[in-house]
C-alpha cells in the first residue's frame, strides 16, 4: 500500500434541526452517518453520490469546517483532533480547498496579488517583492500570465476565476486538495483546462486530491479510487478500473446505469425510481431499500443494517445480497 | 374531413414532414452603444416526431433562438430583426401577437433551464398547470381537472390528487422540474422545446425524466428540440445535432453521423474535450481562448483565433453552408474547399 496521507474513520455529523414547526425541537439530520476512507500520497480519492448524501459535509469536517459528531481523522498518521498551535496551522497549511463557484469563493474587492498573496502573509509573514514573485510564479502555474496579479476578479472569466482559486490553493505548497465540484460551475469547453491543469499539477507537485463530484465520467477521467455515498453512508469502495469494471452495489449499478452514454448506440442502462431518502429520517435496515431494484422484500434489507465488507482486495461494499469471493 | 384539415395535410406533404423550418433568424440585442448579434443567421428544420438537439458552448445563442422561435426575446432590449419561422405552412414571424398566442403553449411549449423560476410560488402546483388548459384548450372544472391530472401522472407524481393543493416548495427539485414539464405538456404541443431542463437534477433523476420524455414523445408524435451541454443526452435523446458557435449554426447533421465523423473543426473539438464514460483518454483536448464578444464578432470565420486548422482565408471571409447530404450541412472552408 501507498503511503497514507489522511485516514477517515467512522465519521458522522448529525446536524440539529429538520423538523418542521409542527414538531417542536426538531429531530437530527443525519448528513454523515459513519465514513471510513483513506487519500494516498499522490492519489486522487473520489466521493460521488447524488446531492444532499453528504459529501460536503465529509469535505467540511476534513477542512474544519464542522465538527464531527464521532470519528476521526488522522493526517499522516496522527489526530487530527490533537493538533493545537504549531500543529494544527501545520494542518491547514498541508490540507487545502476549491470549492465549486469561482464567482463567489473570490473576494471582488481584492485584487488577485492579495487573493492568492494572503496565506503567504498570514501564514509565511512573505511581503514585498519575494511576495510578487511567489504569486507570479503560482499564477504561472495555473497558466495565468503574471501580470494579471493586479487584476480583480471581475476581470476574468469562470474559467480564469477557477485557476486563481487553485493558484491560491496552492500557495503554501499543500499536500492534500479537497476539490468540491471543481467544475460544476464551468462551461463545458473551459472544463477540459481545469482537468488538465489539475491532472498536469498533480504529477509535478505530487498532490493528492479528494476529488467530489456527481459526475461519473470525470470521475473515471480523475481519480485513482472511488467511493459511494448514499444518505450519509458509504456503500462501495473500489479502485477505478474495478468500480467501473466490476460493480458492486446495486446503488453504483444504477448510478453508472443512469448516465447517458455519448454513443447513440449503446441504449440507455435501466435506472432506478424514486428519489433519494432523506438523511432527516433514513430508511431502517438499508438505507437502499427504498429503491433497490432487487431487494426482494426481505426483512433482512428492511431491518439490518449490511455490514461494510471487504468482498474483494480492495473492494469494500455493504450489502446483504453481494457474497464475499470464496478465498 | 374538415376542409381546415384537408388543407393542413396537402401542405404538409409539399412541405415532407418538415414541422419547423427556420431561415436565416437573427436576433439582436440593441445596447446604447453596439448591437449584440445573440443569434445571427440561423437556419435548420425539425421533423415531425424528430428530437433536435441544440450544443454549443455558453452564450453562443442556443436559449436566444428558443426564445426567437417561441417570439418570447426579451423586451425591451432585444429584437428579431430578420429570418422565417416555418411552422408547417405558417410563418411565425408574420403573424399577429395575437395569432402567436394561440400557438404559444398550446402547439408549441418551452421546459426552461430553471423549475424555479418558471413556478409561482404563491400559486398550487394545480393551478399552475392547469393554467395552460384554461387558456388554449378553453377547458375548465371537471375537463380541465382531469386533463391535469393526467399530464401529472404522465410525469409520474405520485399521488397527484393530493399534490394539486400543494405549493412548489413542498415539492423536491426533481418533482419540480417534472411539474414544469407537465405544464409544458399538458396540451399535447406538436413542438417541445427544452432548454436544459436536467442540469439541476441528479443523474438517477435526470435518468428518469430523459426516459419520460422519450416515452411522451413516442406515444404522441411530438417534436422536441433539445438544448443541453451534455453530448451524453445528445446521443440517446436526439436524431439530429446542431452546433452553435458565436449565434450561428456551424454544423448540422445526424447524430450518429456526426459522433462518427464530425466535419468542423470546432464540433471535433467539443467532442473532444469532455471526459465521456468508458472512453479513457490521456489528455482532454483544451479548446484555447474563449468565444468572440458577440458585439463585436471578428470578420471571416469566428472561431478561427481558436481553431487549430486556421488559414488565411479563414480570417477574411465566412465560410458558406457546405451542403453535406440531405438536411446535414457545415460552414468550413476546410470542408468547401476539399471537394
Ligand atoms: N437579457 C439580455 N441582455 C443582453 N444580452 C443578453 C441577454 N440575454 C442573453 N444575452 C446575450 O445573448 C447571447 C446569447 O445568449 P443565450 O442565453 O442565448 O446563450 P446560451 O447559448 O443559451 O448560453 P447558456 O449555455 O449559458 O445557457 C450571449 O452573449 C448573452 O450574453
Ligand atoms: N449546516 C447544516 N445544517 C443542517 N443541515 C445541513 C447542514 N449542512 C448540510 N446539511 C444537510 O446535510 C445533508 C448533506 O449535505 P451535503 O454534505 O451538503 O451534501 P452533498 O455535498 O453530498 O450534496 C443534506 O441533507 C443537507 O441538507
Ligand atoms: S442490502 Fe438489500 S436493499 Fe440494500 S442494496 Fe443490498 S439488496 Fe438492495
Ligand atoms: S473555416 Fe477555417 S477557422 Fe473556421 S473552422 Fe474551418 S478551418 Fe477553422
Ligand atoms: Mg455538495
Ligand atoms: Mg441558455
Amino acid at each position: 500500500m501507498a503511503n497514507r496521507l489522511l485516514e477517515v474513520e467512522g465519521l458522522a455529523k448529525h446536524f440539529r434541526g429538520g423538523g418542521n414547526w409542527l414538531s417542536s425541537g426538531g429531530d437530527s439530520i443525519r448528513a454523515v452517518d459513519g465514513v471510513s476512507f483513506s487519500v494516498e500520497e499522490g492519489e486522487t480519492f473520489a466521493l460521488v453520490g447524488e446531492s444532499g448524501c453528504g459529501k460536503t459535509t465529509v469535505a467540511k469536517m476534513i477542512l474544519l469546517l464542522e465538527r464531527p459528531t464521532r470519528g476521526a481523522i488522522s493526517f499522516q498518521g496522527k489526530d487530527v483532533s490533537s493538533f493545537r498551535g504549531g500543529s494544527l496551522r501545520e494542518y491547514k497549511r498541508l490540507v487545502q480547498a476549491v470549492f465549486q463557484d469561482p464567482y463567489s469563493s473570490l473576494n471582488p474587492r481584492m485584487q488577485v496579488l492579495d487573493i492568492i498573496g494572503e496565506p503567504l502573509r498570514v501564514h509565511q509573514g512573505m511581503r514585498g517583492r519575494d511576495l510578487r514573485m511567489r504569486v507570479g510564479e503560482l499564477l504561472e502555474n495555473v497558466g495565468l500570465n503574471p501580470v494579471t496579479a493586479s487584476f480583480f476578479p471581475h476581470q476574468f472569466s469562470g474559467g480564469q476565476r477557477q485557476r486563481i482559486a487553485i493558484a491560491r490553493a496552492l500557495a503554501l505548497r499543500p499536500r492534500l486538495i479537497v476539490l468540491d465540484e471543481p467544475v460544476s460551475g464551468l462551461d463545458v469547453s473551459i472544463r477540459a483546462q481545469i482537468l488538465n491543469l489539475l491532472v498536469d499539477l498533480q504529477r509535478e507537485l505530487g498532490l493528492s486530491y479528494l476529488l467530489i463530484s456527481h459526475d461519473l465520467a470525470i470521475v473515471e477521467h480523475m481519480s485513482h479510487r472511488v467511493g459511494v455515498m448514499y444518505v450519509g453512508k458509504m456503500v462501495e469502495l473500489a479502485t477505478r478500473d474495478e468500480f467501473y469494471g466490476n460493480t458492486l452495489h446495486p446503488y453504483s449499478n444504477a448510478l453508472l446505469a443512469s448516465v447517458p452514454q455519448p454513443d447513440p448506440d449503446v441504449p440507455m442502462g435501466t435506472t432506478i425510481g424514486g428519489e433519494v431518502a432523506s438523511p432527516i429520517n433514513p430508511p431502517s435496515g438499508c438505507r437502499f431499500h427504498t429503491r433497490c431494484p432487487i431487494y426482494l422484500e426481505t426483512n433482512m434489507c428492511r431491518e439490518v443494517e449490511p455490514e461494510w465488507r471487504e468482498i474483494l482486495s480492495e473492494h469494500l461494499t455493504a450489502c446483504h445480497k453481494v457474497e464475499p469471493a470464496v478465498v | 374531413m374538415p376542409a381546415r384539415a384537408l388543407e393542413q395535410m396537402l401542405r404538409e406533404s409539399k412541405e415532407d414532414d418538415i414541422l419547423l423550418r427556420v431561415e436565416g433568424l437573427k436576433t439582436y440585442f440593441f445596447q446604447r452603444s453596439a448591437v449584440l448579434k445573440a443569434v445571427d443567421g440561423v437556419s435548420f428544420s425539425v421533423a415531425q416526431g424528430e428530437a433536435v438537439g441544440l450544443v454549443g458552448e455558453s452564450g453562443s445563442g442556443k436559449t436566444m433562438t428558443c426564445l426567437s422561435l417561441m417570439r418570447l426575446v426579451p423586451q425591451p432590449g432585444a429584437r428579431i430583426v430578420e429570418g422565417e419561422i416555418w411552422f408547417k405552412g405558417d410563418n411565425l414571424l408574420e403573424m399577429t401577437e395575437q395569432e402567436m398566442r394561440a400557438y404559444r403553449g398550446h402547439r408549441m411549449a418551452i421546459v426552461m433551464q430553471d423549475p424555479q423560476t418558471s413556478l409561482n410560488p404563491v400559486y398550487t402546483v394545480g393551478e399552475q398547470v392547469a393554467e395552460p388548459v384554461r387558456l388554449h384548450l378553453k377547458e375548465r372544472g371537471q375537463q380541465a381537472m382531469a386533463r391535469v391530472l393526467d399530464s401529472l401522472r404522465a410525469v409520474r407524481i405520485p399521488r397527484p390528487e393530493l399534490r394539486l393543493g400543494q405549493y412548489p416548495h413542498q415539492f423536491s427539485g426533481g418533482m419540480r422540474q417534472r411539474v414544469v414539464a407537465a405544464m409544458g405538456l399538458t396540451t399535447q404541443p406538436e413542438l417541445l422545446i427544452a432548454d436544459e431542463p436536467t442540469t439541476s437534477l441528479d443523474v438517477t433523476i435526470q435518468a428518469q425524466f430523459l426516459r419520460l420524455i422519450r416515452e411522451l414523445q413516442q406515444d404522441s408524435g411530438t417534436s422536441v428540440i433539445w438544448v443541453t451541454h451534455d453530448l451524453g443526452i445528445v446521443a440517446q435523446m436526439c436524431d439530429r445535432v446542431n452546433v452553435m458557435y458565436a449565434g450561428r449554426i456551424v454544423e448540422s447533421g445526424r447524430v450518429r453521423q456526426i459522433y462518427k465523423e464530425p466535419q468542423h473543426p470546432y464540433t471535433r473539438a467539443l467532442l473532444d474535450s469532455v471526459p465521456l464514460m468508458g472512453t479513457r483518454r490521456e489528455k482532454l483536448y483544451q479548446i484555447e481562448g474563449q468565444p468572440p464578444d458577440l458585439r463585436s464578432i471578428p470578420e471571416g470565420c469566428p472561431f478561427w483565433p481558436r481553431c487549430p486548422e486556421a488559414m488565411d482565408k479563414c480570417k477574411e471571409q465566412y465560410p458558406p453552408r457546405t451542403s453535406l447530404g440531405g438536411e446535414d450541412f457545415v460552414h468550413c472552408w476546410l470542408t468547401e474547399e476539399g471537394r
